[in-house]
């Protein structure tokens, strides 16, 4: 448990992360360094966006699942560690 | 006697039903008398004047239907109309006793109608029985009812259905006639009316048309009403992953649960555990694991999400996330370190050699390899890619480092003080290309590590030597931060600090046992020790090095104090190294700057020294 908090805090205190958002399967979230309004707005499209991207690996081959997912834009990075489901 | 209406003086209503029937080419003409009753409703219904014999009337059962009676003067339309239409016109003698009208009929069939005006002259005396007898025969049959109901209940009664013969009710065969014969003029002339009357029909007054409607029983609406119908619409959406998880899912249900429930106690258990919070974590541990059961049970989003934070997965991802973030940031200089074309700018270096030196650590131990080449361009340098640093190894001074066999990405190093009086906690960590900015696995130990090595035949194994002399092994795939092996407390351990250690792979075909791998180490006590890794960890000398004399000026600090030899008859070693083809010679150097060639077979004598450098430590 304290080395996940560790890591958690390693990872936020990083150079050039801007906020980490932390959900839960049903696409709530549970830790967020975000102000509450982003936070929603994030973790609702990037859960769906999330869900659509592991059907569509899994539907080339059901053995196959998505570990990471990055989506790089002009301002910004966001990298998307799926979890289990 | 024959019935005739009678004349009544009074009205009365007088029901007549004529049926005419026929059966087997015989009419029959018949009256049903039903009931007669005047205005007061007193049944005057003429009674018979003959009662026959209620035997004789039983016998007459049968020919109820042919009943016969006679009309009286009453010219009916039917009859009429019957006559009419008889090609013998016998008008005059239908007014007559019935019986006599069968005869001109038909002429072909005389016979057959002589035949039954015989019976019928013949029953002319029972036809009156029938007659009369009607009334009688109903009330007896009553009679004989009420008598079979009382006696024979139970009997079985066979009943037989047939079928009945064919009633005509009217049939009118045709007629021919030759046109020859007397007659034949006036049958064409009947023809013709016949003609001229149909054609006259339409119009004609004397004609009548007359429906006749069957009663329509009166309909009757009925409402019923059922209870809401829900509709609910619900969509599904069928991926082959979804198929292919339902599948599986059956197999692993109950074998996953178990291993799932069993695996997590132990994953929580297993935390990092420093020395002095070991007690705490074990017992947050316990509350991690009570909570992580209460969330199962309760299945609340709260204890979900602290489930969630617990999980190794979760654990899992953020590693990976940290990965990727430390890639981002340095992707250029690892990529130089891969010689892989950099995303941004490509560097080209130009040897080799300073590429693999260009980590560099905080403290001391820096390699620099400038060469000066005299090139006008550029002079080639060393970049500095980057630098393995994090707050636990700050201050500590690098003491050795040591690449992984299996994985170069590992880089294990030791942080320890050289001096005597510097000494502090000493701390191992192993680092990763992949995240220069956190260790890998972090060991602390009690005493400054001096020397470390990987193994070659079990790659995960770390041998860390200590400023104590303390050697330990750590199994570095495990999270876990207690030395695998520890020889504080074996017996021969050594007592000055381990300078060297090394893991040798040695042939041993002699004694039987597999090629195997053993450690040695040599340290500041002036032996060189082979550890085996049975139970535990044990060791065996392969060399006490011993102060030799040399031919030289001696000097005086080193050996004739006679305090010094009592002490210790054994220089200090500092560095071996294993002959690279044959594993039994190694060399070894001391404090004194002796190199001594030794050999694993002899234990007690040098096979050769080297002297070389005065006074020094040799590495």
């Amino acid at each position: 448990m304290a080395e996940v908090e560790e890591t958690l805090k390693r990872i936020q205190a990083h150079k050039g992360v801007i906020g980490t958002i932390v959900v839960n399967a049903e696409g709530i979230p549970i830790r967020t360094t975000l102000d509450n309004s982003t936070t929603v707005q994030y973790a609702g499209l990037l859960h769906q966006l999330t869900m659509k991207a592991r059907s569509t690996v899994r539907d080339i081959d059901p053995q196959n699942d998505l570990t990471f997912l990055r989506i790089r834009s002009k301002k910004h990075e966001i990298m998307v560690a799926p979890g289990n489901l | 006697g024959y019935y005739k209406a009678a004349q009544p003086e009074k009205s009365a209503v007088v029901i007549r039903v004529k049926v005419c029937l026929k059966t087997q080419d015989h009419f029959y003409y018949c009256y049903l008398n039903i009931q007669v009753f005047d205005e007061q409703g007193k049944d005057v219904t003429p009674r018979p004047l003959y009662h026959p014999e209620p035997s004789a009337s039983l016998h007459r059962q049968s020919k109820i239907l042919s009943t016969q009676d006679f009309s009286g003067a009453t010219g009916s339309d039917f009859l009429s109309s019957l006559s009419m239409h008889q090609t013998s016109g016998v008008n005059a003698s239908l007014v007559g006793p019935f019986s006599r009208t069968y005869g001109s009929s038909s002429i072909s069939k005389s016979t057959s109608t002589t035949e039954s005006m015989a019976d019928e002259i013949v029953e002319p005396g029972s036809r009156r029985d029938t007659a009369i007898s009607l009334s009688d025969v109903q009330v007896r049959r009553d009679e004989i009812k009420e008598q079979l109901t009382k006696e024979d209940i139970d009997k079985r009664v066979d009943i037989y259905l047939t079928e009945t013969e064919t009633i005509w009710l009217l049939d009118m065969p045709t007629v021919m006639m030759s046109v020859e014969s007397e007659d034949a003029e006036k049958v064409q002339e009947r023809n013709k009316d016949y003609i001229e009357l149909c054609k006259n029909r339409v119009g004609n007054d004397r004609f009548v048309e007359r429906m006749m409607q069957t009663l329509n029983g009166a309909p009757k609406n009925k409402e019923v009403q059922c209870e809401k119908i829900l509709m609910e619409d619900k969509g599904i959406m069928a991926t082959s992953w979804d198929l292919y998880d339902s599948f599986n899912a059956l197999e692993t249900t109950l074998t996953s649960s178990v291993t799932e429930r069993s695996s997590r106690p132990t994953s929580l258990s297993s935390s990092k555990s420093n020395v002095t919070k070991d007690q705490s974590i074990t017992s947050s541990s316990i509350i991690d694991l009570e909570s992580v059961i209460l969330a199962r049970i309760h299945e609340e989003e709260e204890d979900h999400s602290e489930a969630i934070l617990k999980s190794e997965k979760f654990q899992q991802d953020l590693f990976f996330m940290e990965r990727v973030l430390m890639e981002n940031v340095f992707q250029p200089k690892l990529a130089a370190y891969r010689q892989l074309p950099v995303l941004i700018e490509e560097e080209e270096e130009e040897e080799e050699e300073e590429e693999e030196q260009k980590e560099t650590v905080v403290s001391s131990s820096i390699l620099l390899d400038l060469s000066e080449a005299p090139e006008e361009i550029l002079p080639p340098s060393l970049e500095r890619l980057w630098s393995y640093t994090c707050e636990w190894t700050n201050g500590h001074n690098v003491s050795s480092m040591a690449w992984n066999k299996l994985n170069p990405d590992l880089l294990a190093v030791g942080y320890g003080q050289f001096g005597f009086q510097e000494q502090k906690k000493g701390l191992a960590c192993c680092w990763s290309l992949k995240n220069p900015m956190w260790p890998e696995r972090i060991y602390q130990c009690d005493h400054g590590v001096t020397a470390l090595d990987f193994s070659l035949a079990n790659p995960n194994l770390l041998a860390v030597g200590m400023y104590s002399g303390t050697v330990a092994i750590y199994n570095v795939q495990t999270h876990n931060t207690t030395a695998l092996l520890d020889s504080s407390e074996s017996f021969d351990k050594h007592i000055g600090p381990v300078w060297q250690l090394k893991w040798i792979e040695q042939d041993r075909g002699t004694t039987g046992d597999d090629k195997g791998e053993i450690l040695i180490s040599i340290s500041a006590d002036g032996r060189i020790t082979k550890w085996l890794i049975r139970k535990g960890l044990s060791c065996t000398d392969l060399m006490k090095l011993k102060r030799t004399a040399s031919e030289r000026k001696k000097l005086t600090g080193e050996k004739e104090k006679k305090s010094e030899a009592l002490i210790s008859r054994q220089a200090p070693g500092m560095c071996f190294d294993f002959h690279p083809r044959n594993t039994n010679i190694y060399l070894a150097g001391t404090e004194e700057g002796h190199i001594h060639k030794c050999s694993c077979s002899y234990n007690e004598q040098f096979l050769e020294t080297y002297r070389a450098h005065k006074v020094g430590k040799i590495k």
